[in-house]
């Protein structure tokens, strides 16, 4: 996990009672005992391939740590993801739009569903669940309405690339998803915005009469949320090769899952990066190692539904006193 | 701000709403085939050379034991479960084959890419698959060719380049002039009918309303299409959009239509608790054994279907054909069990024969 390692580097007392931290320790044992059944599961080529599948969820996870940092959340990204794979689609078959243009443009509508949640949550003050519960069906109608159910085909080869090809080896997916980390990750640890997150998930009133920006702050992760969503409704599409407006559909319980399991709280103020990933790496192997150790779909997601309340008691437990104090 | 605000979503919701008003039947675009008003059989159709997929690299296990994993839309409908009985059936009566069934507990589509994706990975020697998306699915069909599995589908076609060959249990035309030629005659040539479909996206369920659209206008041209609706495979869904149906049309509904094994049921409970047994009728695609309570009450006097256990217990032998090299691209039959022997079309698919309804009389003789 290289990942962790400026995190184990300047918490060298603490790190070890961190939730990542344990929660990398179980996701180890995990894998190791997924390892013993299947000698298909540790391949490259099968986690290369899991990489792949991981990145479209992946991509959201990001902005919705932010979100959930600040004591908000978005349950309609899911919705923009399908949104923006229909306005690609439908952009560029019935308006005629050059498919790189409908690709920022599908982008470009994810940011604007973003602002629009972030607006309404910051001046109408309509609570985040009520106002991306209420955009979750607004947005999915919209895709439905927009595409009037016709699946769009036949993108140009090219088009593939994002989703099918590779770059070094490596799926050209997983880049993207790894930039996004990275630069998410500084700016949660090291700019004042990042800061700034944690200061409103705290204590919101506090925060604003520090002075800091906090409707500006909360407006600009909803709409990175947005756009997060276009991308990955872009790398979806590419994947898939056809735009259906079901697309990403319950994709918001997977994001919100690798999140909190990744030990960002859902009170706000508590969450990194790195656990996020941790998250959701845990959520996707344990996923691909059941399935290819033959365990069966349904009793799959029991078992995944188990490991996560396990691993959260787990690493409650081990350290109770963050959580009372918190 | 918060006028500009409120402006933004009244707009959003204004133009979805701009949307929704066109004709949205549920339909696709393909070409349609609508067979002839009366019984005649169709013409037959020019015989067509060879369009299925191509296996590279695959073992040769003529004749020696094989491993199948089955992947239908979803698990957990009776439907499927019908399907993976006759699958086992059929593995049990060939011997040296082992199928397992799993797949996504929702017809989702990139749930569904997942389940072959690590398939592929466990390694088996052949995929049976029932597609979400024709077009969709095919990328990781055919990564499962290229790395030596054979891949057969039945119930719902991919691309056929993506598969070796497709068992179709009855010709979309066939399903479609069954459904309309009983709902005429149930509900009355100029009365109105509904549809409650799984999704729009569907394929197999877009193409046989996309025929039975033709099919009426050819046939019976006064029957009025009122709304084609959603439920998803949702048993809740299917009964609450069948109830709004008949409250909002009241009397211009005389006939509602069901596209899936969880739609009609559910339709044909809505009826009964709205107490038009009789004044609505239902006709549509079902399981004997779920509808077995509304055919013998006499609130639904029609069930359209083929038997799905037959349709598994074929592609399973189809499978085996095609491993031991006796299915080869060309050929125009194949033996199938206690089935006989099944005719090829299009091509590159499998035909199970006609569709088959249930009525009062024979419903009692199916148990799936």
């Amino acid at each position: 996990m290289a990942v962790l390692a400026p995190e184990i580097r300047s918490a060298a007392p603490r790190w070890l009672v961190r939730h990542e931290t344990l929660l990398a320790g179980i996701l180890a044992v995990a894998l190791a005992i997924l390892c013993v059944f299947n000698e298909n599961f540790l391949t490259v080529d099968n986690l290369l391939n899991q990489g792949r599948l991981m990145t479209e969820v992946g991509l959201l996870a990001l902005p919705m740590t932010f979100i959930i940092i600040t004591g908000g959340i978005d349950l309609s990204v899911g919705s923009i993801v399908g949104l923006c794979a229909i306005i690609l689609g439908y952009s560029w078959k019935n308006l005629g739009f050059p498919l790189p243009l409908a690709i920022v443009f599908a982008i470009g509508v994810g940011g604007v569903a973003g602002f629009v949640n972030g607006l309404m949550i910051t001046r109408v003050r309509v609570p985040p669940l009520i106002m991306t519960i209420a955009t979750l069906a607004l947005y999915r109608g919209l895709a439905e309405g927009i595409s009037q159910a016709r699946s769009v085909r036949n993108y140009p080869e090219w088009f593939f690339f994002t989703g099918q090809g590779e770059w070094l080896g490596v799926p050209v997916q997983l880049w993207i998803l790894l930039a996004g980390i990275v630069a998410a990750g500084i700016v949660l640890d090291r700019t004042t915005f990042g800061r700034t997150l944690y200061a409103i998930g705290n204590n919101e009133t506090a925060a604003r009469f520090s002075g800091l920006p906090v409707d500006r702050v909360k407006l600009i992760v909803y709409t990175l949320s947005g756009l997060a969503a276009g991308v990955s409704a872009w790398v979806l599409v590419s994947r898939v090769t056809t735009t259906r407006s079901d697309m990403g559909t319950g994709y918001e319980l997977d994001v919100i899952a690798a999140v909190v399991l990744g030990g960002t709280s859902i009170f706000g103020g508590v969450g990194t990066i790195w656990g996020t990933v941790i998250g959701l790496v845990m959520i996707q192997l344990l996923k691909n190692g059941l399935a290819l150790t033959g365990v069966k779909g349904d009793a799959t997601i029991i078992v995944i539904g188990a490991v996560l309340i396990a691993s959260t008691l787990i690493a409650s437990s081990l350290h109770g006193r963050r959580e009372v104090a918190s | 701000m918060k006028t500009a605000a409120l402006l933004i979503l009244g707009a959003a919701m204004a133009s979805g709403s701009a949307f929704a008003a066109d004709k949205w039947d549920g339909a696709d675009d393909l070409p349609t085939n609508p067979l002839s008003c009366d019984a005649s059989p169709p013409a037959a159709a020019a015989a067509k050379p060879y369009d299925g997929g191509k296996v590279t690299g695959a073992a040769d296990k003529a004749g020696k034991p094989i491993t199948l994993v089955d992947v239908p839309k979803l698990i957990g409908i009776g439907y499927f479960n019908a399907t993976t009985k006759g699958m086992q059936e059929a593995a049990k009566e060939i011997g040296n084959v082992k199928v397992t069934t799993d797949g996504p507990t929702e017809a989702k589509i990139d749930e569904q890419i997942k389940f072959i994706d690590n398939t592929i990975t466990r390694g088996v020697d052949g995929v049976l698959f029932a597609a979400n998306d024709p077009v969709a699915i095919a990328p990781v069909l055919k990564k499962a060719l290229s790395k030596g599995i054979h891949v057969v589908g039945y119930d719902a076609n991919a691309q056929p380049d993506a598969r070796e060959w497709f068992v179709n249990q009855a010709e979309f035309n066939g399903i479609a002039k069954a459904m309309i030629d009983a709902m005429a005659k149930e509900a009355g040539e100029d009365k109105g009918f509904a549809i409650v479909t799984s999704t729009f996206t569907t394929p197999n369920q877009a193409r046989w309303i996309a025929e039975m659209s033709v099919y009426a206008a050819k046939c019976h041209p006064k029957l009025k299409w009122l709304e084609t609706v959603e439920a998803q495979e949702d048993n809740v869904l299917s009964f609450n959009q069948a109830t709004t149906l008949i409250n909002k049309h009241g009397d211009r509904l005389a006939g509602l239509f069901g596209m899936t094994s969880v739609a009609t049921p559910a339709s044909a409970e809505a009826v009964t608790k709205a107490g038009l047994c009789g004044k609505v009728a239902v006709v549509g695609l079902a399981t004997p054994n779920a509808m077995k309570p509304y055919v013998n009450a006499g609130c639904v006097k029609s069930v359209v279907l083929w038997n799905p256990v037959d349709l598994g217990y074929a592609a399973t032998y189809v499978m085996r054909a095609v491993v031991d090299g006796k299915l080869k691209p060309g050929a125009t039959s194949v033996e199938a069990g206690k089935l006989g022997k099944l005719n090829v079309i299009n091509g590159s698919e499998i035909l199970l024969g006609s569709p088959f309804i249930f009525t009062k009389d024979n419903i009692k003789d199916f148990d799936f």
